[in-house]
C-alpha cells in the first residue's frame, strides 16, 4: 500500500509537467492573443508593446519561466519571491491566477462535494429499490428517472428549477453567491446526472450479486432477499460506484460551467471557460494544474479505498 | 455500509452548507452588469469597467451626462493658448484622495506617463498621441526595451538605469508639464478641437502615486515597469471620485460607497451600490424579477424582442453612440489571390442599396433600432450635419450592378459578367454566438439573392478566429460595428483612414485621408465640421467601404418610478454616484450631484 501511494506521488510532478506542456502548446495554436478586447483595436506599435509586455513573442522562454515559478524551483532558487506562483491573469490584470483559484475552488467544491453527496444519498436509494426487484415497478420508475437524468443537459434542468423554486415560489436566491440559500439549486442541479449514474450502477451491480453462490446461499438458509441483499450483496455491489466517484468528485468539484452560468455562481468552472475564450493563458494553465493534481490524488484515495473493502484488489497492484 | 454511505453524505452536506461565511451586505441599488476585468484606469477597454472608473476616479474635466458639455473636474478652470496648442490646467486646491492626501498636478503627469509606456501597452496609450513628443516617446522607450532583452546586460541595476533614462526622456521630451502642485501644462502637437472632452476620458485618471510604487516595480529579465496585481484591491486602491471601493470579489460582486473626501460630499448624494456580474442572460432578468436586481445594466436575453414588444414600462429601449454596420473588403483580391468584385465602388454601393433596413430591424431584430445611412450618428454631435447618405432603391442597385458589368446574361436568375462567369458566391463572415447577427446575416443574404440575382455563403467563425480572417481579409463582406470614445466626428472616420489599425476593410482613399488632414489643419471649428461631413459623404455615398445598418441601442430593465439617475443621452455615459432608489431617504438639493 505504501509503495503504491509512494509511486503515485513520484508521478505526480511528471504527469503535471506533461499536462502543462499539453496545455500551453494547445494555448498556443489558438489564433488571437488574450491583450485583445472585442471592438477596437490598437494601433500596431501598441499591439507588438502588449504581446513583448508577458513575453508573447517568445512562447519558451514564458514556459520555462512559467514552469520554474509555478513549481516553487525558481522560489527554491532565490529568483523569486513566492512559490507556486501562477502569475496575474492576463485578462483580469488586478487578480493573480493564485487568487481566482483560491477564490473560486472553494465556491465549485461546495456544490460539488454537495452534489455528490445528494448524488450518494439518491442514487443509492434508487438503485437498491430497483436492484432488489428487478422489474418490478419501483425498479421501473426508478430506471426511467435516472434515464431521464442522464439525459437531460443541466441547462435545461437549472433554469426549469430556477424559474420554478427560484422565480415563482421564491424558495431561493435567483442566481449570485454569499448565503447557503444560494447553494441550493446548483448543488441539486449538479446531483442530478451523478445520482442517475449511481442509481443504474448501483442497480445493475446489485442484480449481478444477487445471481452469485454466497447470496444465493444466504438466502437458502434463510435470510429475507432483502435482509441478504443489504448485508452480503450491497458491499460488492458498491465497488463499481466507489470507482466511480472518484473521477466524478473530481469533475464536480472542479466546477460545472454550464450551473455556474445558468446560477451565477462564481466557481472555478466558469473561470476556467472565461480564460478558454479570452486565451487568458496564466489562468487556464494554473487551473488545469490544480485540476490535474486533483484528478491524481482522488484517483488515489479510491484506490486506497478500493482495498480497504475488498483485500484481494491490493494484490492485483503489487505485482507490477 | 448503507448507513455510513448517507451519514457521510449528510455530514458532508451540512458541513458545506455551514462551511462559508454568512449573508453578503445588502446595497441600496443593485445592478446586474458584465464583469469588471479591472479597475486600473490606465489599462481599461470595456463600457463596465469605465462605467464603475467613472464613480471611483475623476479626471481634470468631465463632460455632463445631461447635455455632453465639458464641465470642471479636479481642475477648476483652463486656459486654451491662442493657437489652440497649449491648454493651462488649474486644478482646486483642496482637492483630495479618498484617503485624505492631497491631489497633485503629478498626481496627472504620472498617470499620464504611465498611459504612455509600452511596458503597461495600454488599449487607449494613443488618446495620449496628439500630445508633443508623445508618440516618439512610446517608439522611443519600446525600442529602449527591445535593445534592452535583446542585450546581454540583465541585472536590476541595469533594469533601473534604462527606466531613469526613460524618466528623463519623458520630462524633457513630452508635452505634458507640473510646474507646481496645482498647475498641469500639456502642449499637443496640433489643435485637438476635442482634447478637453479627452481629458475626461477615464484613462486618464489621476493615480495615488504612494499606492502604485508599493506594486510597482522594474523586472530585470525584460527591463519593463511591472504592477504587480493588488493595488486596486479594496482596502487598498486609493481613488479620487465621488465613490470608492468598500468590496470587490472576483466574478461575485463589488460594493461602491461615498467616498468622504469627495468635494462637495453630500450624504443623501451618493448611495451604496453593488454590481453583480451576471453572466447568463435569462439569469439576469430572473434576477430582476424577483426583486434581487434594481437594474439590468445590459438585457441581452435572447427574448429581449419579446420584452421590448410586450410594452412593459421597465423595459427600455435607448439610442446609443454607435453604429451596426457590415464591413466591404475593399482590397483588389481575396488572400488567396482570386479577384475580389467588392474592390469595385460601384458593386458596393449595389449591395448597400439593396439592403431594407427597416424590414431588418422590424421583422429580424425587433427592436426598432433607429435605421442608419450614415457612419456618425446623426444628431448626436454639435455642429455636425451628417450627410444623407444612399436609401434602399432596388432599381438603382441593380443599375450599379449593371455598369459594373454584372448582369443577368442568361435569364438563370443569377448575374454574370462579360466573360458569362457567375458573380462569386458573397463570403459573409460574421462571429459565432450572437442570434441577433445571425439573424441579421441570413437576411441580409436573402435580400441580396433575391434583389440582385448573387449567391451568398454565409460563414460564421469562433471570435478569435473571425478575427484573425478579419484581419488577413479573409473575407468578401463582414459583420463589424464601433462605438464613439469621444465627441467628435473623428472617432468614427477614423476607421475608414489608410492604414488605421480598425481599418479591416483595407479601404484607401486619397481624397478621404486629405479630407481628414485639412480638417486637423483648420482652425475655424465650422468649416472643420462641413470638411468632416464631406469626408463622410465619400464613404457613405459615394465609395462605401462600409454599410451602416442601424444605431446601436442599449436595453435597460429598470422600474422608472423606483430607480432614479439613469441617463438616457446618447452616450448614455451613466453615473452609478447619481443611481438612488426612490423612497429611500433624500434631501433637498441632491440633484447636483456631478
Amino acid at each position: 500500500m505504501t509503495a503504491l501511494i509512494l509511486r503515485r506521488l513520484l508521478q505526480l510532478p511528471l504527469v503535471l509537467g506533461l499536462i502543462l506542456t499539453i496545455t500551453f502548446a494547445l494555448l498556443w495554436i489558438i489564433p488571437g492573443n488574450p491583450m485583445e478586447n472585442e471592438g477596437r483595436r490598437p494601433s500596431a506599435e501598441v499591439a507588438q508593446a502588449m504581446r513583448r509586455q508577458y513575453q508573447l513573442d517568445q512562447p519558451g522562454s514564458f514556459l520555462a519561466q512559467y514552469a520554474a515559478r509555478a513549481s516553487g524551483i525558481a522560489w527554491i532558487a532565490g529568483a523569486h519571491p513566492t512559490p507556486f506562483d501562477l502569475g496575474p491573469s492576463m485578462r483580469h490584470p488586478d487578480w493573480s491566477v493564485n487568487e481566482i483559484i483560491a477564490a473560486g475552488f472553494p465556491v465549485s467544491a461546495t456544490i460539488g462535494l454537495g452534489a455528490i453527496a445528494i448524488a450518494l444519498v439518491v442514487g443509492s436509494i434508487a438503485g437498491v429499490i430497483g436492484g432488489l426487484r428487478p422489474g418490478s415497478w419501483g425498479d421501473g420508475v426508478t430506471q426511467a428517472l435516472a434515464l431521464v437524468g442522464i439525459s437531460v443537459p443541466s441547462f435545461v434542468t437549472g433554469s426549469l428549477l430556477l424559474v420554478l423554486l427560484a422565480a415563482k415560489l421564491r424558495l431561493a436566491p435567483v442566481g449570485g453567491w454569499g448565503t447557503p440559500a444560494h447553494a441550493l439549486l446548483p448543488m441539486l442541479t449538479l446531483s442530478l446526472p451523478f445520482a442517475a449514474y449511481i442509481a443504474r450502477l448501483l442497480r445493475f451491480g446489485l442484480v449481478d450479486q444477487m445471481q452469485t453462490h454466497h447470496v444465493r446461499t444466504a438466502m437458502a438458509k434463510g435470510l429475507s432477499r432483502r435482509d441478504a441483499a443489504l448485508r452480503h450483496a450491497l458491499k460488492n455491489a458498491f465497488l463499481p460506484v466507489l470507482s466511480y466517484l472518484g473521477p466524478a468528485t473530481a469533475i464536480a468539484m472542479t466546477g460545472s460551467f454550464v450551473v455556474e452560468k445558468v446560477f451565477a455562481v462564481p466557481g472555478l468552472g466558469r473561470h476556467f471557460v472565461d480564460g478558454v475564450l479570452g486565451k487568458d493563458i496564466t489562468l487556464v494553465m494554473g487551473v488545469v494544474l490544480v485540476y490535474a493534481a486533483l484528478l491524481v490524488l482522488l484517483n488515489l484515495v479510491v484506490d486506497i479505498l478500493y482495498a480497504w473493502i475488498d483485500p484481494r484488489i491490493e494484490m492485483a497492484v503489487r505485482p507490477a | 455500509m448503507r448507513w455510513t454511505a448517507w451519514i457521510v453524505g449528510a455530514l458532508v452536506l451540512l458541513l458545506c452548507v455551514w462551511g462559508w461565511s454568512g449573508g453578503a451586505r445588502r446595497a441600496d441599488v443593485r445592478v446586474a452588469s458584465a464583469d469588471v476585468f479591472t479597475l486600473d484606469p490606465q489599462r481599461m477597454t470595456y463600457m463596465q469597467d469605465l462605467r464603475v472608473a467613472r464613480a471611483l476616479f475623476e479626471g481634470l474635466c468631465c463632460s455632463d451626462p445631461d447635455t455632453g458639455d465639458v464641465v470642471e473636474g479636479v481642475a477648476k478652470s483652463w486656459t486654451v493658448s491662442s493657437d489652440g496648442r497649449c491648454y493651462t490646467f488649474h486644478l482646486r486646491p483642496d482637492a483630495r484622495w479618498s484617503n485624505g492626501d492631497p491631489l497633485t498636478a503629478q498626481d496627472f503627469k504620472e498617470a499620464w506617463r504611465r498611459l504612455l509606456l509600452p511596458d503597461l501597452a495600454a488599449d487607449y496609450s494613443e488618446l495620449l498621441f496628439p500630445v508633443a513628443g508623445a508618440r516618439a516617446f512610446f517608439a522611443w522607450r519600446a525600442a529602449q526595451l527591445s535593445a534592452y532583452a535583446n542585450g546581454d546586460l540583465h541585472s536590476a541595476q541595469a533594469a533601473e538605469d534604462a527606466w531613469r533614462e526613460a524618466i528623463a526622456r519623458f520630462d524633457s521630451t513630452v508635452g505634458i508639464e507640473a510646474p507646481d502642485a496645482h498647475t498641469l501644462v500639456v502642449r499637443l502637437e496640433q489643435p485637438v478641437p476635442y482634447w478637453l472632452d479627452i481629458c475626461g476620458f477615464q484613462s486618464l485618471s489621476p493615480i495615488h502615486r504612494p499606492t502604485l510604487e508599493r506594486f510597482s516595480r522594474i523586472d530585470p529579465e525584460t527591463g519593463m515597469l511591472r504592477t504587480e496585481p493588488g493595488w486596486t484591491k479594496p482596502g487598498v486602491l486609493v481613488c479620487n471620485g465621488a465613490m470608492q471601493l468598500a468590496d470587490w470579489k472576483y466574478k461575485r460582486s463589488m460594493l461602491l460607497e461615498p467616498n468622504p473626501m469627495y468635494r462637495g460630499a453630500h450624504p443623501a448624494q451618493a448611495r451604496s451600490v453593488e454590481i453583480l456580474p451576471i453572466e447568463d442572460a435569462s439569469t439576469a432578468v430572473l434576477a430582476y424579477e424577483s426583486g434581487s436586481i434594481d437594474w439590468v445594466s445590459d438585457l441581452t436575453a435572447e427574448f429581449r424582442a419579446e420584452l421590448v414588444n410586450s410594452g412593459r414600462r421597465d423595459v427600455h429601449v435607448l439610442p446609443a453612440f454607435g453604429t451596426d454596420f457590415w464591413s466591404f473588403n475593399c482590397r483588389p483580391t481575396m488572400p488567396d489571390g482570386r479577384p475580389n468584385p467588392f474592390a469595385d465602388a460601384r458593386v458596393r454601393r449595389a449591395f448597400a442599396r439593396a439592403v431594407n433596413k427597416d424590414a431588418l430591424v422590424q421583422s429580424v431584430t425587433r427592436l426598432r433600432e433607429p435605421v442608419a445611412a450614415t457612419l456618425v450618428p446623426p444628431g448626436s454631435i454639435d455642429g455636425y450635419e451628417s450627410p444623407a447618405g444612399l436609401s434602399f432603391d432596388l432599381a438603382a442597385a441593380r443599375a450599379e450592378l449593371a455598369a459594373a458589368g454584372w448582369k443577368d446574361r442568361n435569364a438563370d436568375g443569377l448575374v454574370e459578367n462579360a466573360a458569362g462567369e457567375v458573380f462569386p458566391p458573397v463570403e459573409m463572415l460574421f462571429m459565432t454566438g450572437n442570434p441577433r447577427v445571425r439573424g441579421i446575416a441570413g437576411a441580409l443574404a436573402a435580400m441580396w439573392r433575391d434583389g440582385l440575382g448573387v449567391q451568398c455563403d454565409v460563414r460564421s467563425k469562433d471570435g478569435k478566429f473571425a478575427k484573425e480572417d478579419l484581419r488577413a481579409g479573409n473575407f468578401m463582406i463582414a459583420r463589424g460595428g464601433w462605438y464613439g470614445d469621444y465627441l467628435d466626428p473623428t472617432t468614427f472616420l477614423d476607421l475608414s483612414r489608410t492604414g488605421n489599425g480598425n481599418n479591416d476593410r483595407g479601404f484607401s482613399d486619397a481624397r478621404f485621408d486629405a479630407l481628414l488632414a485639412d480638417a486637423e489643419r483648420t482652425t475655424d471649428p465650422a468649416q472643420r465640421m462641413r470638411l468632416l461631413a464631406d469626408a463622410e459623404r465619400l464613404i457613405v455615398e459615394e465609395q462605401m467601404p462600409i454599410l451602416p445598418l442601424c444605431r446601436y441601442v442599449t436595453l435597460y430593465m429598470y422600474d422608472p418610478d423606483r430607480l432614479q439617475g439613469i441617463v438616457r443621452t446618447p452616450r448614455l455615459d451613466q453615473r452609478l454616484q447619481r443611481l438612488r432608489m426612490s423612497g429611500s431617504a433624500s434631501s433637498p438639493g441632491e440633484d447636483a450631484a456631478p
